[in-house]
């Protein structure tokens, strides 16, 4: 300690009594901070015992039979849950890569429209999906694609298909639908983000560009991308933690029958087998937030080492 | 910013009002509330429905009843037990053994003792008692259906069937079909010939459920096409009576049969082209809008269509459902759709939950609802408003008093069944009538639509049950059903996980084989994902069970 007092005197002042007396109140209030942490986010790992145990919720956290590793070997030699996990990812991932590029593009053209009139409704109407629940999106998304629905309509009318497609009798299409429903309800909203960084950007550097010459899509490219660059790579970071949040209500409303095998997320497979077995519930929700939190890390450390934007 | 606040405001305002408006009623203080929930799909009552209020009079208690239609009834009991959130009463269907593990249920064995809830106790045999004990050596709860008080009078079929609208048997003047290959015959030769219903709406000749745990629909067939009653999950053999064999019904040549049936006639567009992907409220919309021709289903899984038909008049055109007794083989006599003996299912039943803070006055108000009084205001409704009777004292309705318990509106500001609490079947304590009106022969014939009366004219048929031909066998084996023991398994044990297993393994082949365009080749390809599952484990732990069972009845 003394020596590292000694090299940055000037850098490292001592906390008086005094201080500690100014900012009472402050510290009080980040203590409070500090007890709402411990209590609501890590007092409850406690239950992670129960992955460990053969749990009965009559014996309870500590009168429950150990069991040690029991339950992550029944995931792991179980063909549904690694089943799930490829699910999982692969939903996860598609709609990541979907919203993210759609939300930037959609952000761009809108910055793009000089009406103001205009746009500010475009932007309205966009976003508001957002807020419907998945049950109401999952009935549009069902009646929307039904064999007698308005996308089959639509192409047989364009006479791309000859026979109507049954999109929810076939494995095929399923990603593909979550990804479109992804899209349709998230676009407007992910924009937002984007289109008030885009606004934030320097005008002279658009103007400096118009002189030399630049045309519309050469100032995207050169001033609005790199623009908004660290806050692309800041939003991805943030959300790579959730491509294992690949969703839940959309894939249990939709994936019924034929479609189970590429529609049942973890989610799905904690509430189907967690809620009769605690102990494997929790198994399987111990593994997701590790695999959360390496994919987090992992880019983290890449956004680094490439001397990009990270979070931390 | 102003007019945001002030809206703000306003709705702060509002839903404090909301909050507190709960609260605000006032209610008598001799009657207690109590909360129910059964996993089943029924209607909810009116606030002050008329015979609650009268039972409430009664008996001091006033039950809410909520209907849970969870994909998955295990896993909502299981949210339950984490949040500790429970109702008075349950009826936790499969996951009633994980409520009485958690400690959650309380125990019947001190009431069934004393005297003064002899009711109860009459709901069964001691050796059927026993049945209900589980491995902490308690009773937690008694299944309140398939009893019958004294002679039998049952009339309905409240079990499983091949249906087929009474329309189409007319259409074809009434044939006997006892075959698959008969009944989609039938069903595509009716819909060749009358592809549009009255409003417009396109038939669709056959239908299947496979969601989540009503995928019996689909599933479980091949052991009453191969004439065996419904054990549910497996068969027992009885060639050698001494020696009940437990057999697996998903491996049989029949089942083989009935699935390259459906792949059939699922590729020739006779079948739901949708079947796979429907959810129970799309499948009872169809079914509702007169579209569905047959179905294979539980007739409690869809007997909420009847009082929509009545009101849309489907009824008179002959939408309502007939059931079928098919057999694997024309000429086969061994059939047992219908059960003619009593099905306790010891699996499931109505249960007093440690939330409920006066179990005594629970237990005996439970008693009380097997009162022949309470009974006959929960069945028949109130004297001379519901129900007359007649000078030889037999209970009759007039036809207003009919319509009145078939609409849905009536119903919720008036009836009160509580379906899911202790109820009787078979006669009335007064030794003439029926314990339910559907069972009383006067209103049975009465309620009964045009086209159906017809039907039940030319066939000769006093009760639907004659429609199924079925062996009149009294007595069952002791250790039926069996489903009773699988329908709780979970994955904290070997052979339930074996259980589970098989169960995914068969939601996700059985609609892929019956939608294939090369049948033998993913029949075969199923039949090894299903060995795969280890059903082996789950066999031996369900011949166990039935060696117990039959131990114990003899």
């Amino acid at each position: 300690m003394s020596l590292i007092e000694n090299d940055a005197p000037a850098l490292k002042s001592k906390t008086t009594k005094a201080d500690i007396k100014r900012q009472s109140i402050l510290l009080i209030i980040a203590g409070l901070y500090v007890i709402y942490g411990i209590v609501f986010y890590y007092l409850p790992l406690l239950g992670w015992i129960m992955a460990f145990q053969n749990y009965k919720p009559r014996d309870g956290l500590f009168g429950s039979e150990f069991v040690g590793l029991k339950w992550f070997k029944f995931l792991f030699e179980d063909k549904t849950f690694l089943r799930v996990l490829r699910n999982t990812l692969a939903m996860g991932v598609i709609n990541l890569v979907a919203t993210t590029i759609t939300a930037i593009g959609f952000a761009i053209l809108l910055s793009e429209v000089r009406n103001v009139l205009g746009k500010k409704i475009v932007q309205t109407i966009s976003y508001l999906p957002h807020f419907l629940s998945w049950i109401v999106v999952t009935s549009i998304v069902r009646d929307a694609f039904a064999t007698k629905g308005m996308i089959n309509e639509l192409l047989l009318n364009l006479h791309i298909i000859k026979t109507p497609i049954s999109y929810f009798m076939e494995t095929k299409y399923f990603w593909p639908i979550v990804a479109i429903s992804n899209v349709w309800k998230e676009t407007g909203w992910n924009a937002i983000i984007y289109l008030a960084t885009i606004t934030a950007i320097d005008p002279s550097l658009y103007e400096a560009a118009a002189m030399d010459g630049a045309g519309r899509w050469q100032k995207i490219k050169n001033i609005t991308l790199p623009g908004i660059r660290s806050t692309i790579i800041i939003l991805l970071i943030m959300n790579i933690g959730n491509v294992i949040n690949a969703g839940f209500e959309i894939q249990y409303l939709l994936g019924l029958g034929v479609l189970l095998p590429v529609s049942q997320t973890i989610d799905i497979y904690v509430l189907n087998y967690g809620m009769s077995n605690f102990s494997l519930g929790t198994a399987a929700g111990i593994f997701k937030t590790f695999v959360s939190m390496i994919l987090i890390f992992t880019f983290n450390y890449i956004a680094k080492k490439t001397g990009d934007e990270r979070l931390f | 910013m102003k007019s945001k606040k002030i809206i703000a405001l306003a709705l702060a305002c509002m839903m404090t009002v909301g909050a507190f408006a709960g609260c605000a009623k006032k209610k008598s203080d001799s009657v207690v509330d109590w909360t129910m929930i059964a996993f089943m799909a029924g209607k909810e009552l009116n606030e002050g429905n008329e015979i609650q209020e009268e039972i409430a009079k009664k008996t001091g208690v006033r039950v809410k009843e909520s209907w849970n239609t969870a994909q998955d009834v295990a896993s909502a009991v299981g949210t339950m037990i984490a949040s500790n959130d429970l109702p008075d009463l349950i009826d936790g269907g499969n996951g009633s053994k994980m409520l009485a593990e958690a400690g959650m249920l309380v125990a019947w064995d001190d009431y069934l003792k004393k005297d003064e809830f002899k009711n109860l106790k009459e709901m069964f045999s001691d050796k059927q008692w026993e049945l209900f004990r589980q491995a902490d050596g308690h009773i937690y709860w008694a299944n309140v259906f398939g009893k019958t008080y004294g002679e039998p009078k049952s009339r309905t079929h409240n079990d499983e069937a091949f249906w087929v609208q009474v329309r189409v048997l007319e259409w074809a003047n009434y044939p006997i079909i006892e075959t698959l290959d008969e009944y989609f015959d039938l069903l595509q030769k009716y819909a060749e010939a009358n592809p549009k219903n009255a409003d417009g709406v396109d038939v669709i000749p056959y239908t299947a459920l496979c969601e989540g745990w009503r995928y019996f629909c689909v599933e479980n067939a091949p052991q009453f096409l191969d004439g065996y009653p419904n054990d549910g999950s497996v068969l027992v053999n009885l060639d050698d009576p001494d020696n009940p064999k437990i057999e697996d019904y998903n491996v049989t040549p029949t089942a083989h049969m009935y699935f390259k049936k459906l792949n059939e006639v699922y590729n020739a567009g006779i079948m739901d082209q949708e079947f796979a992907t429907m959810d129970y409220d799309t499948y009872i919309a169809k079914l509702a809008s007169g579209a569905v021709l047959g179905m294979c289903d539980q007739n409690w899984d869809f007997a909420q269509i009847n009082n929509t038909f009545i009101d849309k008049g489907f009824d008179k055109l002959g939408y309502n459902y007939i059931p079928l007794g098919l057999v694997a083989e024309k000429g086969q006599t061994k059939n047992q759709w219908h059960a003619y003996a009593d099905v306790p299912n010891v699996s499931s039943g109505v249960a007093v939950t440690t939330k409920c803070k006066d179990p005594d006055k629970a237990f005996k108000f439970l008693n009380q609802c097997l009162d022949q009084e309470i009974h006959d205001l929960r069945f028949w409704g109130i004297k001379d408003v519901d129900y007359k009777v007649g000078d030889d004292g037999l209970y009759y309705r007039t036809e207003e008093m009919r319509k009145n318990w078939q609409n849905d509106a009536f119903r919720a500001k008036h009836v009160c069944n509580y379906s899911y609490l202790p109820q009787w079947g078979g006669t009335h304590r007064d030794g003439k009538n029926a314990m339910k009106p559907e069972d009383q022969e006067s209103e049975f014939f009465a309620t009964l639509s045009e086209p159906l009366k017809k039907a039940f004219e030319k066939y000769n048929y006093t009760s639907y049950g004659d429609f199924l031909r079925s062996e009149h066998i009294t007595k069952l084996g002791f250790w039926y059903p069996m489903y009773s023991h699988s329908n709780d398994m979970n994955s904290t044990t070997d052979y339930g996980a074996a259980w589970v297993r098989m169960g995914e393994c068969k939601h996700e082949w059985l609609p892929k084989v019956i939608t294939s365009k090369d049948f033998e080749t993913d029949w075969a390809a199923y039949q090894k994902a299903y060995a795969d599952c280890k059903p082996e484990l789950f066999l031996a732990e369900m011949q166990k069970e039935l060696d117990r069972r039959a131990a114990l009845g003899k």
